[in-house]
């Protein structure tokens, strides 16, 4: 009851999280990923282009771009719009103009698997391939698996011209030319000073200094193990040295069709029940 | 301030009505569709089926499947479990085994156009054609458009054995096999004897007869016109004689895919190539 007392109050004044429960403005752009897939990379890639005269960093991230799985009601309501939030959730209708960054399932199961030993929510001597049973059971958070969150968004939004698809793996290659996307469909004029600007005050290595000085004042890795680091490796194909075969195969049966669409190449041929399309099996049923 | 404070109270003694805050557990089966197609009249089956001892009507459907937007979120706690409840959200992680029951788009935006003016939220006689414009933008109610909220289900949870679909069509063309799909998927034995009285006791008729009688107690007919019935034709197909072309040619070109996945054969589009199938190939 007195927790419950505690929350009436907070919920009155506007300090409980906002979560489910975000008042969603017409005019807010969403940058959403599925968890481990570069979203705070392009929180800080994009708080740069839009933000060029504040300084972006750990301490900043949070306000710049906020986060309403963090952020108090009243907090989201006060900033300036139009607003930019970051968002891991699977569709959501309300959301109408969205950046999605998606990557490879078999790196994001990988970080994913570090992060959570970083924050001490799986031991380190769990075995790799344990997780990744989990985590295509869709078990290891609660934004729904990597298939579920991704296949949703796709579905619902692929050929609306208020969605961005944006693959991690792109922006490695060329950040310039994918920040340029995001430029133009933020509105902003995509001048290649001012991207490369906002490309470098981003790079890995600058993130890594700033984690150094700041890892305790930011939400994600505060009271987390400090020898390992959040930015990590910043790179793709980590899973083909650090991850066992039956793991990638268990991934790869998976989502085969999804990955393929997304362009990530399957590393073993799929047992033939998955490389079926899924509407041909249900119009097999239906028809 | 003094409305937020007495939300809040009701917030925290549970009176608020769950909808997206509904607590999920994990024996919940839920029964989601888009709005207007076959929800209430797939309820009353399942209803029927899996607790025969009741016959559903309009006065206890909301205690026997509950909708988490009627209800508060008190309620839904206390009810016995497992619980079979209704929802028409896109989708949702949360929930684990779900019934999707899909109609025809153009069916469904018609019984929605109907519905809309026996809720006198549009006023009689609005163009049927300005309807459809706002229905392919989501703009008719908040839980997306019908591509988005199926498109999400469907490519989120279509190789999930917790996950089966339904189209309202098949459903209508030969309701005691669809049911006992039901049956199977619920665990429910699916005696000829206890399918043919869930579907006799929820047909379009016995379902008008109780409408009459009960309009009044039902969340979903309350307030609204009575000379409008809110079970209606109950047939698809009616699209082909009160949709003009230009509608069907909106809806279609921006849906075929999804459309032709499900079985829903074009009428003005015969060829589609772009779109969703692409996550197909």
């Amino acid at each position: 009851m007195i927790s419950q007392l505690k929350y009436l109050a907070k919920f009155v004044l506007g300090l409980d999280r906002a979560e489910r429960n975000l008042t969603v403005f017409p005019d807010d752009t969403f940058v959403v990923s599925y968890p481990k897939s570069g979203n705070t990379w392009t929180r800080f890639l994009i708080a740069n282009l839009a933000y060029p005269k504040e300084k972006v960093d750990f301490t900043t991230i949070n306000r710049l771009i906020a986060d309403p799985a963090l952020a108090s009601k009243r907090f989201l309501k006060s900033l300036p719009r139009p607003r930019i939030l970051k968002s891991h959730e699977p569709f959501d209708p309300r959301y109408k103009h969205v950046v999605f960054i998606v990557r490879d399932p078999r790196d994001v199961a990988l970080s994913e698997y570090h992060f959570e030993v970083k924050r001490k929510h799986v031991d380190e001597a769990t075995p790799i391939d344990h997780y990744v049973s989990r985590f295509v059971g869709g078990e290891t958070g609660p934004y729904g698996s990597w298939g579920e969150n991704v296949g949703s968004w796709v579905a619902a939004r692929q050929n609306n011209p208020r969605f961005l698809l944006l693959r991690y793996e792109d922006m490695l290659e060329a950040p310039e030319r994918e920040l340029a996307k995001v430029a133009i469909f933020l509105g902003f004029e995509p001048d290649p000073q001012r991207l490369a600007h906002a490309v470098d005050e981003s790079s890995a290595d600058r993130m890594r200094k700033l984690e150094q000085a700041q890892a305790d004042h930011w939400s994600a890795t505060k009271n987390t193990r400090k020898d390992i680091p959040f930015v990590r490796a910043a790179k793709s194909g980590g899973w083909k040295t650090g991850m066992p075969p039956s793991s990638v195969a268990l991934i790869e049966s998976a989502w085969a069709p999804l990955m393929t669409l997304l362009g990530y190449k399957l590393s073993a041929r799929s047992p033939d029940e998955t490389s079926v399309p899924g509407w041909a099996r249900v119009e097999a049923r239906t028809g | 301030m003094l409305g937020q404070f007495l939300y809040g109270v009701k917030y925290v003694l549970g009176l608020d009505k769950a909808g997206r805050n509904l607590r999920v557990y994990p024996d919940d089966t839920f029964v989601v569709s888009y709005p207007k197609s076959g929800n209430t009249w797939s309820r009353f089956l399942i209803a029927n089926l899996s607790n025969p001892g009741e016959p559903a009507t309009f006065a206890n459907i909301n205690r026997l499947i509950p909708d988490p937007e009627a209800l508060s979120k008190r309620s839904l706690k206390k009810l016995p479990r497992p619980r079979i409840l209704k929802s028409h959200e896109a989708f949702d992680p949360r929930y684990k085994k779900v019934i999707y029951i899909v109609r025809d788009p153009r069916d469904v935006v018609l019984s929605e156009y109907h519905f809309d003016i026996k809720r006198q939220l549009i006023p009689e006689g609005t163009p049927v054609e300005e309807r459809v414009k706002l229905f392919l933008e989501g703009g008719t109610c908040p839980y997306g458009s019908w591509g988005e909220n199926v498109a999400s289900w469907l490519y989120a949870r279509e190789h999930n054995p917790r996950f089966l679909l339904v189209r309202y069509e098949d459903l209508e063309a030969d309701t005691t096999r669809e049911l006992a799909r039901l049956a199977a998927f619920l665990g429910i034995e699916p005696t000829p004897e206890r399918l043919t009285s869930a579907v006799e006791r929820s047909t379009a008729d016995q379902m008008r007869k109780l409408e009459k009688a009960q309009a009044h107690l039902w969340s979903s007919t309350k307030e609204t016109r009575k000379d409008k019935p809110f079970v209606r034709a109950a047939k698809s197909g009616g699209w082909r004689k009160e949709l003009p072309e230009s509608s069907l040619s909106e809806i279609e070109s921006a849906w075929g895919p999804l459309m032709k996945k499900l079985g829903y054969e074009l009428y003005v589009q015969k060829s589609v190539t772009a779109g969703v199938e692409v996550l197909d190939k």
